[in-house]
């Protein structure tokens, strides 16, 4: 009893201000191998399923060259993030290394703004990728239906907190890459029985310059990398991230770029390109060419499903990053307050929630009419290439600020990436952001009226401050 | 007695371990942990609303910062009653396992937990975090529920 009152009181001196050991030991739950996986599994779902018809057509059969260079494009701009995020592992993400490398609250907010703009166009373009492979089981439904459907169900799942499930996360990933693997065991079939044509994989489609089909290639190709940027979400609660961070970040982003290359390869080789860029659903065509055993249909609507669990997946990662960042807004009162209300029970920011999801749902719905009005608008291609340009300017940025911010908050441990590659990474997102513009100048109305989305939520917060009640006509109007 | 009083930065899990304040003889209690957990992939993996000082947000989202925030109001609370030996514990994950985890670890031999604010939505979404660490607890769960 006497040692136990010793014990008492050494303890108490230290634990009344905190940290002592080892009953005040802080743990962390993200392992190397669950980033590596939770990359992975944000990364694959978000393009290759959805794109790779858009990415087909505009460069060819070569289109695998676009693949190649957007994943290591995208990788470059990975280097970046690994750095900073282990210099500071807050989860703020871009918006917290621009913030830390010009001290401008203006770049500040325009950056933030940028990253949620991004996330709400890739959640749209996402949705109506998932009503595709929906389409191809349960023909009769309208697509628009189905996407406001898809993003109101996820919603619902992040306010109640499913996304916390680090399994479901991991077994979805899994699920996404036995798809893939899928597809390229049919092109290993295709080789081995000699149908195979390697001289569609050096073929372009466009009569002019083959630099110029590929460089649209990649504007559409970057997409399918984005997600990876999310890691620094987990970044503060990752175990020895200077390590760990890096590695998982980099291997996951590196694994997801040669699945990428060779699914590219394998669906070049087993259908006509043509086809594929004709396609609704491109990954479906190639199962459709029937080479492996057992009946097509079944294995057209297995694919269509995990390719719809593979959608889902990185949708929900979006659907937490909007959110998150909105939160994140409201408390920084950059927006009205009442975004980072927090609900008393399921602890989720519901009011952030429903306002993501009813801006994800009007830039679907003014997609969809858009496409009814002119057939030839593409929403899928449409919002990728939004996201896309605005993601070209984040990730631009963020090089920028990582070499800018080089010799502070270093440890002898911290990572460091190559300096000439940080440099060439600011140099193709550059070039890559002025050819999406030039090529396509109507995505920029989109990112104006994204931008000008955010900049009315900035003046609602300027109006009503002082008020006695900040937030309340925002919140009735959302 | 050894006791773990869990808080998710809400309201709630103040009230439930000043409840227990209220009732309990304070010279029987030898530990207490004031515990948190931060869940990585939730939409917010920590939101503190206690105290009135919140950490500075312009140097980035810390959500381990609100969690030790939030730990630090409720064990400023247990000294304030007269425990001397107060630790706290920021853990990461599945809030529920985390708890019960640390419950095992710890030796507790009381968990006190809040459960839900009264609301619509706490009657038609079951299966929160008090309820599974009552369906798994190593000792006794003081689960508190808001009077109407």
């Amino acid at each position: 009893m006497r040692r136990l009152l010793q014990y008492k009181q050494h303890m108490s001196s230290e634990s009344a201000n905190g940290p002592a050991v080892p009953q005040d030991q802080l743990t962390r739950s993200i392992t190397g191998r669950l980033l590596f996986f939770y990359v992975l599994g944000d990364v694959l779902g978000s393009g290759i399923y959805v794109l790779i018809g858009l990415v087909a057509g505009a460069v060819g059969g070569a289109f695998w060259i676009a693949f190649a260079v957007g994943v290591t494009l995208a990788t470059i701009t990975g280097l970046a993030y690994a750095e900073l995020a282990t210099k500071f592992p807050q989860a703020a993400g871009a918006s917290l290394y621009v913030n830390k490398a010009f001290r401008s609250p203006v770049l500040t907010f325009l950056i933030t703004i940028c990253s949620l703009s991004a996330v709400f166009a890739a959640s749209g373009s996402l949705a109506t990728g998932f009503a595709r492979y929906f389409g191809s089981i349960f023909g009769l439904v309208p697509a628009l239906l189905v996407t406001l459907v898809f993003i109101v169900i996820l919603t619902i799942v992040n306010f109640i907190g499913i996304t916390e499930s680090v399994v479901v996360n991991m077994v979805m990933t899994f699920v996404e890459i036995f798809g893939l693997v899928l597809v390229l065991v049919i092109g290993v079939v295709v080789v081995v029985q000699g149908d195979a044509d390697f001289g569609v994989l050096i073929s372009f489609s466009t009569q002019g310059n083959p630099i110029f089909a590929v460089v649209a290639g990649v504007a559409l190709a970057f997409f399918a990398m984005t997600g990876f940027e999310n890691a620094a979400n987990v970044a503060e609660e990752t175990i020895n991230p200077s390590k760990t961070f890096p590695r998982a970040l980099i291997g996951g982003m590196v694994t997801a770029g040669v699945i990428y290359v060779l699914v590219a390869m394998s669906a070049a080789l087993v259908v006509p390109v043509d086809t594929l860029a004709g396609a609704d659903a491109a990954l479906l065509e190639v199962v459709r060419a029937d080479r492996l055993p057992g009946s097509v249909d079944v294995m057209l609507t297995v694919f269509a499903v995990i390719a719809m669990i593979a959608i889902t997946n990185t949708t929900l990662v979006s659907v937490v990053t909007q959110s998150r960042i909105l939160y994140g807004m409201g408390r920084e009162d950059v927006v009205p307050a009442v975004f980072s209300t927090i609900h008393p029970t399921r602890r989720s920011p519901y009011v952030a929630l429903i306002f993501s999801a009813v801006v994800v749902a009007a830039l679907l719905i003014i997609g969809s009419v858009l496409s009814r009005l002119d057939p030839a608008v593409d929403v899928v291609g449409r919002l990728a290439t939004v996201t896309v340009v605005f993601l070209l300017f984040i990730y631009a940025l963020v090089i920028v600020s990582a070499l800018k911010l080089r010799g502070q908050g270093e440890t002898a441990d911290s990572f460091r990436a190559n300096t000439p590659l940080l440099y060439l990474g600011v140099v193709g997102n550059v070039v890559l952001l002025g050819y999406v513009v030039i090529d396509d100048p109507s995505s920029l109305l989109w990112v104006g009226g994204l931008l000008a989305l955010g900049c009315a939520l900035y003046l609602a917060q300027r109006l009503s401050r002082g008020r006695r009640s900040p937030a309340a006509t925002t919140a009735e109007r959302a | 007695m050894h006791i773990i009083l869990a808080t998710d930065g809400s309201k709630q899990s103040l009230v439930a371990a000043q409840h227990l304040m209220s009732f309990t003889d304070v010279a029987k209690v030898d530990e207490v942990w004031v515990v948190a957990v931060v869940s990585p992939l939730a939409t917010v993996p920590f939101a503190n609303e206690l105290g009135d000082e919140q950490p500075d947000q312009r140097e980035g989202l810390s959500f381990r910062e609100e969690a030790n925030a939030a730990t630090a109001v409720v064990m400023a609370e247990v000294q304030a009653w007269g425990v001397t030996t107060v630790h706290r514990r920021v853990l990461s994950g599945s809030p529920a396992a985390e708890i019960v985890k640390a419950a095992k670890e710890l030796g507790a031999d009381l968990i006190v937990v809040a459960s839900g604010s009264g609301g619509l939505s706490d009657t038609v979404l079951l299966g929160s975090t008090a309820h599974r660490v009552q369906h798994s607890a190593p000792c006794p769960v003081l689960v508190w529920r808001p009077t109407r």
